[in-house]
């Protein structure tokens, strides 16, 4: 359209400069609500509440008493004991899991489609569910695995019993490691659901992966594990790292496997940071110091995100 | 294919907006916008639920209670009060009613509760004190002094009305136990030797840290205070580490590494239960009203009680195949065990505490009451009279009466205020000496566990 | 040797090994399948029997296979009625009460989410505003607070509102607010990445052709957008009906309650009844799976945007 015609068109431009300044603001506006109410106001009460703590009469203001409470309580490193050994076995195992796999349908298959359509069901699954399956195969005496894994025969001496299976001795000062049979099934379980996702992940990232560059140093002579030593793990570096990050903050995070599948035990084998908040929060009504833990998580988390972030920056700028 | 997939994905959008218009329409709100004409709620918060018929429900006999009691009180107080009961997960009850309370949201006007709950809902202001209303009526001088005691809140008042007493006993197999069951520790070691041989266990009890340590309620508290121990010092002070508690925790640890207990004991939820349910187990140790649960039953001789409900043991008990006793005690101690009172409290912000008043003065009459404590309560009546009454000379209550007698039986947080913050960390640390770490230092760790909670103090 | 190259024979083990892999992901949901037909007497049998399909002569026999549905009828608990379609109606709370209900929940929240997502990651994506990197990172870092503390916050938000007595005032509304704010920041992120994918000469072109920019954004721009839009949607649904401990800390309903919440009511503790178990589970899980087989490409395109960005 020529614009030759002069001063009107001149004071519609004009509106329609302010409309398109202002439009950004409205189309966001509705999302800042939601999220003022329903995530930042609910974050700014949980700092207040973690300097509180309830009496009869009311809430009482106890400065930094919750913060060392939560730090004296024996079970708050034990708790943060069972997070890492959790997140190192679950990170590890779905990562090499997921890269195994990713790289098995790297490739053109016929039926590349059905595999991955039923190597995604396990991610569709709710986590409550989850927990809730498996915990049906290793019921003590009635679950179908416990009568292979009870069995003394096949696993002296006395067979292994998933959900009461006492915590073998620590080799490290009360460092929980080796864990409970439970805390590795309960890897075992998280990783189960997790791992499509991840493969998805790093096949996605693999295929962006140049077939040349792969082509050519065959040619040269490196061996599969060369390539994949070699060219693909530095290429894919970024979104490892990123995948790394998101199974941490999910793993920190998700309470509902632990819930389902072992409630924190046997005794408090499987307690995790996060299932420790619930308890604290919502079986001992403690919400004071709930709150302390809540921040405590929350820090780790921004940490998290703030990796993630800086990872895709520079990965976006290398592009 | 791509405009396919925009069309598809309009039509989907489409439907989903016109079926998220449709179902909201469908339930209508309900009791909220009741007209102000006519009996008005009474709203109660019971662990049962008079909707849920499933034969096979953990709470099926509770259930049962309210689908029959529910339209006997709508009639007895017709136009006045309209009974709507709103079931809650018993072991998240207290969490929501403080929640509510705090929130000032909506709480029913009454609710079931236990004395073991009471310091916790105190504390964090959620009861009415009663003690005014409570002394002004009839049937307060015919209550059990220790019942009452039980309800009474560190300043005094009276935090909630106490129906029924619960105590603890051991639930045996007779023919498990041929010379009798053991009275003391050494024998109970012994006929734990003599039923391992035959692939079968001494006792099963609640010993896993499920349920916040709810276990330390139970066995574990019967064993602590048959050996002459106990959780506190009297004063408020956690108090673990005596040789009575010591020799308690030895004693169990025995139990457990020799193989006299299931392993199902340590499973969480109540599976522990299963183990006596087909007899693998001889004896039981638990709480009075495990007889609701604990069905159906086969017994060592084959015979089975099938009904499904609280009957099955009450019949297996008439029959002689189950027997109730004490639980074991070292020489020169008596049998201790744990004793709670469960009842009604009246939540702060109770929009009509009349509707609760009358509710509880309905349930202190004769039939009533009776009905009320034989099937929900599951234990003893805290009113006297009923205690007399014929419904409660049966062989399960006289013989639960016996065993009563002959054991001294007391709430097992005596002086403890912190209570859910207490169970976590007996239960944790008995787990730990008895079945985790046998090795541990019994003393260090009880040490290291009163330490902790007194920390708070 | 015999017309296979040494690549076919590759292949071969390739799909081999795939095969393998999809077996051992897919036994859990198989022997929930199992479970959920065992009838009672085989569920409390010590020590387990895979199949119920054992006879006292034969550890195997399928014409003695005791398959069974009590599972599902004490889940289901069919009635008898008159005047229905069927002959019988489902009087169980989960197909009745709980499902519905999941289906309310997920269906409105992903509606307004797709909606506040839609409008907001397109203003992102499009615009250089002061403040626009502060907000995006402040919308990511706001995630970073655990739920579950939140939750005692908008447990007494939820009151108070209920308590202001609003017209059309019901706890579900609130409990899709909260749902909407939980799954909102990850999917204002993911629909600020599919926007970026279209160029935004084609708007420019609408614009100078005459349209306001808020009509090029939903003749132009969105449409090319719905796919990611339609991919954000399932992926909230999906999450809204999988979420547990929301909905279990705030609905004090039974009538309100979702699905995931309802499951609890089976989870006996008093009864081994492992078989009502898996048919709940079975009956809760079904619909979102179904779901995704139908709809997986767009659930790969958000969580692949959804991973990277976020």
């Amino acid at each position: 359209m020529p614009s030759t015609s002069p001063p009107q068109t001149q004071t519609k431009k004009k509106r329609r400069e302010r409309t398109r300044n202002l439009l950004p603001f409205w189309l966001i506006l509705p999302t800042v609500l939601v999220l003022l109410a329903i995530q930042v106001y609910p974050a700014i009460y949980t700092i207040w509440l973690s300097l509180h703590e309830r009496q009869p009469a009311g809430w009482e203001y106890v400065g930094v008493n919750n913060f060392t409470r939560l730090f004296n309580m024996g079970i708050f490193a034990e708790s943060a004991g069972h997070t890492v050994v959790f997140l190192v076995g679950y990170t590890s195992l779905t990562l090499v899991l997921g890269f195994i796999i990713a790289l098995l349908l790297n490739r053109k298959l016929k039926l590349s489609g059905l595999y991955v359509t039923l190597l995604f069901i396990p991610w569709i699954i709710a986590d409550i569910i989850v927990g809730i399956v498996f915990r049906l195969l290793v019921v003590p005496d009635y679950g179908l695995l416990s009568g292979i894994l009870q069995n003394p025969a096949i696993f002296p001496p006395n067979g292994i019993s998933v959900l009461t299976a006492a915590r073998p001795p620590s080799w490290v000062g009360g460092f929980p490691f080796p864990p409970a049979a439970a805390m590795v099934y309960l890897i075992m379980a998280s990783a189960w659901r997790a791992l499509p996702f991840i493969t998805l992940l790093l096949l996605a990232a693999m295929q962006t992966v140049s077939t040349e560059v792969v082509e050519s140093s065959r040619m040269d002579g490196a061996n599969g594990w060369q390539v994949v030593r070699h060219i693909m793990i530095p290429l894919m570096l970024p979104t490892l790292v990123v995948a790394l990050f998101s199974l941490t903050l999910g793993g920190m995070n998700g309470v509902g496997m632990v819930f389902s599948l072992t409630g924190g035990g046997p005794g408090s084998a499987t307690e995790v940071l996060s299932y420790l908040l619930y308890v604290l929060g919502w079986s001992q009504l403690n919400f004071g110091r709930a709150a302390a833990l809540a921040l405590l998580i929350a820090v780790i988390n921004w940490i998290l995100i703030l990796g993630t972030l800086r990872v895709t920056r520079v990965e976006e700028r290398t592009h | 294919m791509k405009r396919l997939w925009t069309i598809l994905t309009f039509v989907l959008l489409f439907s989903f907006v016109l079926s998220a218009c449709a179902v909201p329409a469908a339930p209508a709100p309900g009791g909220e916008a009741a007209a102000p004409t006519g009996p008005r709620d009474f709203i109660t918060w019971y662990q049962y639920d008079e909707k849920n018929e499933d034969p096979a429900s953990d709470e099926r006999v509770g259930n049962q209670y309210l689908r029959d009691t529910i339209p006997q009180f709508n009639e007895a107080f017709a136009g006045t009060w309209n009974w709507v009961n709103q079931p809650k997960a018993w072991d998240r009850m207290n969490a929501e009613l403080v929640a509510a309370v705090q929130a000032g949201g909506d709480v029913p006007d009454l609710f079931e509760m236990g004395s073991s709950g009471l310091t916790e809902l105190y504390k964090n202001g959620a009861l009415q004190d009663l003690s005014e209303w409570a002394q002004a009526q009839p049937w307060y001088a015919d209550m059990d002094p220790n019942a009452l005691q039980a309800c009474t809140g560190p300043d005094g008042g009276l935090y909630c009305i106490p129906i029924a007493e619960r105590p603890h006993l051991v639930y045996v197999w007779n023919d498990r136990f041929p010379e009798g069951f053991p009275t003391t520790p050494e024998e109970y070691l012994a006929a734990g030797e003599r039923l391992k041989a035959d692939g079968l266990y001494a006792m099963t009890f609640f010993g896993s840290t499920d349920f916040n340590g709810n276990g330390a309620t139970r066995a574990v508290f019967m064993t602590f205070s048959s050996f002459g121990g106990g959780y506190d010092d009297g004063a408020g002070n956690m108090l673990l580490n005596t040789p009575e508690n010591v020799a308690a925790v030895e004693f169990l640890r025995t139990m457990v590494q020799s193989g006299y207990v299931p392993e199902i004991a340590f499973a969480g939820g109540f599976q522990e239960e299963e183990a006596f349910k087909d007899a693998s187990a001889g004896s039981f140790p638990t709480g009075l009203f495990g007889y609701r649960y604990v069905n159906p039953l086969t017994a060592p001789n084959g015979t089975e009680y099938s009904k499904g409900n609280e009957e099955d043991m009450l019949d297996a008990i008439a029959a002689g195949d189950v027997i109730l006793r004490p639980f074991v005690a070292p020489e020169g101690q008596t049998p201790g065990c744990n004793n709670e009172v469960t009842g009604f409290g009246i939540p702060v912000g109770a929009k009509t505490p009349e509707a609760a008043h009358d509710y509880i003065n309905w349930i202190m009459t004769p039939v009533q009451n009776a009905d009320w404590v034989l099937r929900p309560g599951a234990g003893f009546p805290a009113l006297m009279t009923t205690r007399a009454s014929e419904q409660f000379q049966t062989p399960f209550y006289q013989q639960a009466g016996e065993v009563v007698a002959a054991s001294a039986c007391r709430p097992w947080h005596g002086s403890l205020e912190r209570r859910p913050e207490a169970l976590r960390l007996i239960m944790g640390a008995v787990y730990r000496l008895i079945k985790e770490d046998p090795t541990a230092d019994i003393a260090a760790v009880l040490q290291a566990t009163q330490d902790e909670y007194n920390a708070g103090n | 040797m015999f017309g296979i190259s040494r690549r076919q024979w590759n292949t071969w083990l390739v799909n081999l090994a795939l095969v393998v892999i999809c077996f051992f992901a897919l036994i859990p949901v198989a022997t929930t399948v199992l479970i959920s037909f065992k009838g009672e007497r085989d569920i409390i049998r010590k020590p387990p029997n895979f199949f119920p399909c054992d006879t006292p002569e034969r550890a195997f026999d399928p014409a003695a296979c005791r398959w069974s549905v009590e599972g599902y009828q004490r889940v289901l608990s069919p009635k008898p009625s008159e005047g229905g379609l069927l002959p019988f109606a489902l009087t169980g709370n989960i197909v009745r009460i709980y499902i519905p209900n999941s289906f309310l929940y997920a269906i409105s929240t992903a509606l307004i989410v797709v909606f506040l997502a839609g409008m907001s990651g397109y203003a992102f994506s499009r615009y250089r505003f002061r403040g626009r990197s502060a907000l995006l990172f402040a919308i990511l870092a706001i995630t970073g607070v655990p739920l579950l503390t939140n939750l005692l916050a908008l447990y007494q938000m939820g009151v108070t509102i209920r308590r202001a007595q609003l017209p059309f005032y019901d706890d579900r509304l609130f409990l899709i607010a909260v749902y909407t704010g939980f799954f909102l920041p990850l999917s204002v992120w993911i629909a600020k990445g599919f926007f970026d994918a279209i160029p935004r000469e084609l708007e420019e072109a609408a614009v100078i052709d005459g349209c306001s920019p808020f009509s090029a954004l939903l003749r132009i721009s969105m449409p090319l957008a719905l796919p990611g839009l339609m991919a954000i949607f399932l992926l909230t649904f999906v999450n809204v009906w999988n979420e547990f401990i929301a909905g279990y800390l705030l609905i004090a309903r039974n009538e309100l309650k979702p699905a995931m919440f309802g499951l609890y009511e089976f989870l006996g503790q008093n009864i081994i009844n492992l078989q009502v178990i898996a048919a709940a589970c079975i009956l809760i899980a079904l619909p979102i799976v179904i779901l995704f087989v139908f709809a997986r490409r767009s659930f790969f395109a958000a969580m692949v945007e959804g991973a990277i960005k976020g």
